[in-house]
């Protein structure tokens, strides 16, 4: 049904999303690794919701929504990370007031967007994402931002997952875990960014969190949870894609939200990793990784 | 303080409560329930996990604090307001000198549909003798306001009433439709002859003339109908639907991708490739754009139009300055004209 539908493949707007989502799927698969690891779902959150700031911004001052995206969440990194922190407790704290003021700018930019632009549906389109109506010119700026994620988190994969599992264990062989936190929060922001155009602000963490946290507990090397990350996200992303494509048959041409079907998705994976972890005896938490630079 | 929820939850458990308020805030005429929804939501969680009560009675008070400004006395002349501007300039060439008219929606460079009420707003709203406003969900605060602010003497026209269309109006651009001045006319020299018995002529000798002067747009919409009948077009939202069907046109665009437009949702792709199509193929022969409510589709749509070569006629929402009623109206007719006699690229000039 699927490959043999050439609409759903012909058509401009799901070959578009598909790109953007599938970068959004593999960056986050990546990332979000890592975010969680490192107890950090929350910062996460808090540089998804930012974001909006960034995106109702774009749509003021004209720019690219993914270049307002990004912006916005390295600010929000670096604010963080210098308002911050090495106890969990104080470094919540931090994210929660930086989210409350970032979200706070998000408002005024959008009473902003609708007051003085003919804008329509900022609110919707940067807190909810419109995969559908994500421009053409978007796509090159979307790989390169994923590419760049790719690079970066493939130069410092070992000292950010060790940072990311045992800061004392890192800062005891040489590495600056704020100088590695930092540069992972800069990557963490470009996905960030990759997932708020794909599914909007508010919704990226689901992306973000969602396949990462399932792979993690189906797995117990890091390359196996990010292997399984990729193939939870992919398939939200592009079974979401395809659903809500169909949507549009379903209920007679009022086709429902792409971003509604992804996240459920994701969550339909979420339970389901939750369920065989218990069932084949993974225990229900996040196992000990076993990191390759204690095998040797 | 120690609390059994992590932030992240906290955080959560708010943007819920906060979606839950969107939903019930857009529905028109219904914010009671909900509120009390929200309360017993706040009210059966602990204490010590939701510290933002307050939150909740928020919007209640902020209702109270701006509406409980909003009496204001009155000028000797009638205080009208017409709350989409093109109805504030029928009132104000039928009242004359003996009407004092203001406007709430009258920035043509924003998008009507996504206004926000202020409590100045709500004041004009309140104060006024006579109110006329759209309806069908177009103006729903300002059917909020007046019905916080209750006041038997005070005349409010509601144009889908008196146009007898049904709440259910898919398209609520009600003043494109050429019948609808007159009878909104008729309706503002009766609520001020009411008011101001002793210029009842005055009024209805303003009436006849506004009938006149819509003559030339009337006309031109029956010779383009006359003329280029069943022409193809394509739109982005459904702004000009009414004047385009009484010209005759046919609005190949689906509808469902319109009404995406207008309230900012998703569209449907398969709608979007419609679209795209009828420019690509050349199957529409203008294309019209409505310059107050664009996204990233619409350009994308307009854009693809000028590389066809399709006419494109630029249209607003909300009366540009320094144009009337009749003459905005006419003006677009024969932008539409131009587009099809010509192939003239209009962007309506202000």
């Amino acid at each position: 049904m699927l490959l043999g539908n050439s609409g759903f493949f012909g058509s401009e707007p799901v070959q578009t999303a598909l790109i953007v989502g599938t970068c959004a799927a593999l960056v986050s698969a990546l990332i979000g690794m890592f975010t969680v690891l490192r107890g950090n779902a929350f910062a996460g959150h808090a540089l998804a919701d930012v974001s909006s700031a960034g995106g109702a911004a774009s749509l003021l001052l004209g720019v690219s929504p993914l270049l307002g995206f990004l912006g916005m969440a390295w600010i929000a990194a670096f604010g963080m990370e210098f308002l911050g922190v090495r106890k969990v407790r104080e470094r919540d704290l931090a994210t929660g007031i930086v989210l409350g003021a970032g979200l706070g700018l998000s408002a005024l930019l959008l009473y902003l967007d609708v007051t003085t632009t003919s804008t329509t549906g900022a609110a919707v389109s940067v807190m909810f994402g419109s995969m559908f109506a994500i421009p053409r010119s978007l796509v090159g700026p979307a790989l390169m931002a994923s590419a760049a994620v790719f690079l970066l988190a493939g130069l410092l994969y070992r000292p950010m997952l060790l940072t990311a599992v045992d800061p004392d264990l890192a800062a005891a062989r040489g590495i600056s875990p704020r100088w590695i936190g930092l540069l992972q929060l800069l990557t963490l922001g470009l996905a960030v960014a990759v997932c708020a155009l794909a599914i909007g602000a508010v919704l990226a963490t689901a992306l973000l969190i969602g396949p990462a946290g399932a792979a993690i507990r189906l797995s117990r090397r890091p390359a196996q949870a990010i292997f399984w990350a990729s193939v939870i996200g992919l398939t939200a992303v592009w079974g979401g894609i395809w659903m809500a494509y169909e949507s549009y048959y379903w209920f007679s041409g009022n086709a429902w939200p792409v971003s509604f079907f992804v996240v459920t998705l994701v969550f339909l994976f979420y339970l389901v990793a939750v369920l065989v972890a218990r069932v084949t005896g993974l225990s229900a938490r996040p196992k000990p990784v076993i990191w390759p630079h204690c095998e040797a | 303080m120690t609390c059994c929820f992590t932030r992240l939850q906290q955080c959560c458990i708010t943007k819920i409560g906060v979606c839950l308020l969107v939903v019930a805030v857009d529905s028109e005429g219904l914010p009671v329930i909900p509120f009390n929804h929200q309360k017993t939501l706040v009210c059966s969680m602990p204490n010590h996990c939701l510290r933002s009560r307050m939150l909740a009675r928020l919007p209640r008070i902020a209702l109270f604090v701006g509406l409980g400004m909003a009496q204001m006395a009155t000028a000797a002349t009638i205080y009208a307001v017409g709350v989409e501007n093109e109805y504030a300039d029928v009132i104000g060439q039928i009242g004359g000198g003996y009407v004092t008219v203001n406007t709430i929606e009258s920035n043509p460079n924003t998008d009507p549909h996504t206004f926000e009420a202020s409590p100045a707003v709500a004041r004009e709203i309140a104060g006024a003798q006579i109110v006329v406003r759209n309806g069908v969900g177009y103006d729903g605060w300002a059917k909020k306001i007046l019905a916080s602010n209750p006041n038997p003497k005070r005349k409010v026209i509601v144009v889908r009433e008196l146009l007898r269309l049904p709440e259910s109006t898919k398209n609520p651009h009600l003043w494109y439709k050429p019948e609808t001045m007159p009878a909104v006319a008729l309706a503002v020299a009766r609520s001020l002859t009411e008011l101001d018995p002793g210029h009842a002529a005055y009024f209805a000798a303003n009436v006849r003339k506004f009938d006149t002067s819509l003559q030339p747009w009337h006309l031109a919409i029956a010779s383009f109908k006359a003329q280029f009948g069943g022409t193809p077009v394509a739109v982005t939202e459904p702004v000009a639907n009414y004047l385009l069907q009484a010209a005759g046109c046919d609005i190949k665009t689906p509808w469902n991708l319109q009404a995406a437009v207008m309230n900012g949702t998703d569209p449907a792709p398969q709608d979007v490739s419609i679209q795209n199509r009828l420019i690509k193929q050349h199957s529409i022969k203008i294309f019209v754009y409505n310059k107050q409510v664009t996204n990233s589709l619409t350009n994308s749509f307009l854009s693809k139009a000028k590389a066809e070569k399709i006419p494109v006629v630029g249209v607003y929402e909300t009366m540009p300055t320094g144009d009337s009623y009749q003459s905005w109206m006419l003006t677009e007719t024969n932008a539409l004209r131009n587009a099809v006699e010509r192939g003239t690229l209009t962007t309506v000039p202000k």
